[in-house]
């Protein structure tokens, strides 16, 4: 054995685990065979791997129910707001350490986001808009990466107490919060539009310049859809994305295999799942978050100089 | 239980909570996140933008004041040499005059002692030339004697002393003793 005495351990600690991956892989598949033995909640339907992602009701205030999905609002909210204001507290006493130089990164570059792509004015007007989409839907994405007790639809046994399952859930994934965001930057960047041209200026702004008299009808059709085209593009690519990545995870994490009935699958996906977890947490909750600020301060800055 | 199975399975099969906006959701995001903008824009982001501003601020005097304090020491640095090159062109000066006095005084001496080696030599000179005179004369006045005596010997004429003396002298004045002057100077 005197070739693994040889090793660096970096190649030890790879050969293991490939080792551990292929092996464990066979020993699944010998131990619980190769041929599907699914549970009786997926046979009958009962259970759906969409199902961590239903918002049941927890208890309601008047009207307004609290679920999984306002709790993780709230949470993103009290970090985010809590993170910023601990920030520029030390900010203000003591010499810069890594989490404010990124929350300077972040306030530069939104600043930068904002000014670049409308005037000083509105600049000034929507920086706190763009700055505050920014960072609390980063904060919401991230700790939807975070594994917390909340599937209460499906619990454990602990010592006797019904623990709520395990789960990574971002409110993301309900439509309702990338919708209800995206509304908002809608009703402003239309409210923007037709407050500096006018109703029907505006309109008018939307066409782009030389267009004949013959196709002016469809074009104008065109454009008005693509303002509404951009209320769902903002909410889909937010919430798609969140909820296809959760998905993702999940599948690659263990689910497919459970679905399929072979234990052995599961084993075999587990290092994707964990790459696309780290793939998701570090680029994709950043990426989109970016995304949905950067479009809000072009849709409003577009809204009065018009995209011709 | 079985209502809720079922109710459990209706939405698996269609999955349409998932395009459904919960109203709970939309409502407690949009205060949440107003409020939270609300927060950020009045108290935090004013605190963050005073904070990089005056950082900024702390930068440029900083760069400022290297500025300053370089431009400080570069006109010292000038000073310092020109008034090293002031001492250096000083001390030359000095040293020159110095030189200069030393020659002056060294010249000065040497003309003195000649002028007074000048003196000794001409105060000697005429003293020899008196003694030669002198001592002239006083041959001058032996050989009138002598003369006289011999001529006396000679003669036994009955001169008066008066006329031999006369009559010798003006021979004696004939004489040229220039000779014998010259011959006792060199």
């Amino acid at each position: 054995m005197s070739f693994v005495q040889n090793m660096s351990t970096r190649a030890k600690i790879g050969w293991g685990f490939l080792i551990a991956w292929l092996g464990g892989t066979i020993v699944f598949a010998i131990a619980y065979g190769i041929t599907s033995h699914k549970a009786a909640s997926i046979v009958s339907g009962q259970f759906s791997p969409i199902d961590e992602f239903r918002l049941d009701t927890w208890f309601k205030i008047g009207p307004i129910a609290i679920n999984k999905g306002v709790l993780f609002i709230l949470l993103a909210a009290v970090l985010t707001v809590g993170i910023m204001f601990w920030v520029a507290r030390q900010m203000q006493i003591r010499r810069p350490n890594r989490v404010q130089v990124a929350v300077e990164w972040f306030y530069d570059f939104t600043r930068q986001m904002t000014s670049e792509n409308m005037d000083d004015r509105l600049a000034r007007k929507y920086f706190p808009l763009v700055a505050t989409l920014f960072v609390f839907i980063l904060v919401t994405n991230l700790i939807g990466y975070i594994p917390l007790p909340l599937e209460t639809s499906n619990t454990f046994n602990l010592f006797g107490v019904h623990v709520p399952s395990f789960q990574i859930y971002a409110a993301d994934t309900n439509v309702a919060f990338p919708l209800i965001l995206a509304a908002m930057v809608f009703l402003l960047f239309n409210y923007e539009g037709v407050r500096y041209h006018g109703p029907i200026g505006y309109v008018k702004s939307l066409i782009p310049g030389g267009v004949g008299r013959g196709i002016l009808p469809l074009i104008v059709v065109i454009e008005i859809l693509s303002v509404f085209l951009r209320l769902l593009s903002l909410t889909i690519r937010l919430w798609a994305n969140l909820l296809a990545g959760h998905l993702l995870i999940a599948f690659m994490g263990g689910e497919l295999g459970v679905l399929v009935g072979l234990p052995f699958i599961s084993w075999f996906l587990l290092p994707l799942g964990v790459l696309i977890f780290v793939f998701e947490a570090t680029l994709i909750a950043g990426l989109q978050a970016f995304i949905f600020a950067i479009l809000t301060a072009i849709y409003i800055g577009d809204s009065v100089h018009g995209h011709n | 239980m079985q209502s809720a199975l079922d109710h459990t399975v209706a939405f698996a099969s269609s999955g349409s909570f998932l395009v459904q906006p919960s109203t709970g959701l939309t409502i407690w995001t949009i205060v949440v996140f107003l409020l939270s903008m609300a927060i950020l824009a009045r108290w935090v982001f004013p605190l963050i933008r005073r904070a990089l501003d005056r950082r900024k601020e702390v930068i440029e005097d900083s760069i400022d004041a290297a500025e300053r304090t370089r431009r400080d020491a570069d006109r010292l640095l000038t000073e310092y040499q020109e008034r090293l090159t002031d001492a250096r062109r000083q001390a030359e000066d000095i040293v020159q005059r110095a030189r200069q006095a030393a020659e002056v005084h060294a010249r000065g001496a040497q003309a003195e002692a000649h002028v007074r080696r000048e003196q000794l030599m001409e105060q000697t000179r005429r003293e020899i030339e008196a003694e030669t005179r002198r001592a002239i004369e006083e041959i001058r006045s032996e050989v009138a004697d002598l003369t006289v005596m011999a001529t006396e010997k000679v003669t036994r004429m009955a001169l008066t002393e008066e006329d031999q003396r006369r009559l010798v002298e003006e021979a004696v004045r004939e004489l040229d003793f220039t000779e014998l002057s010259v011959g006792g100077e060199g």
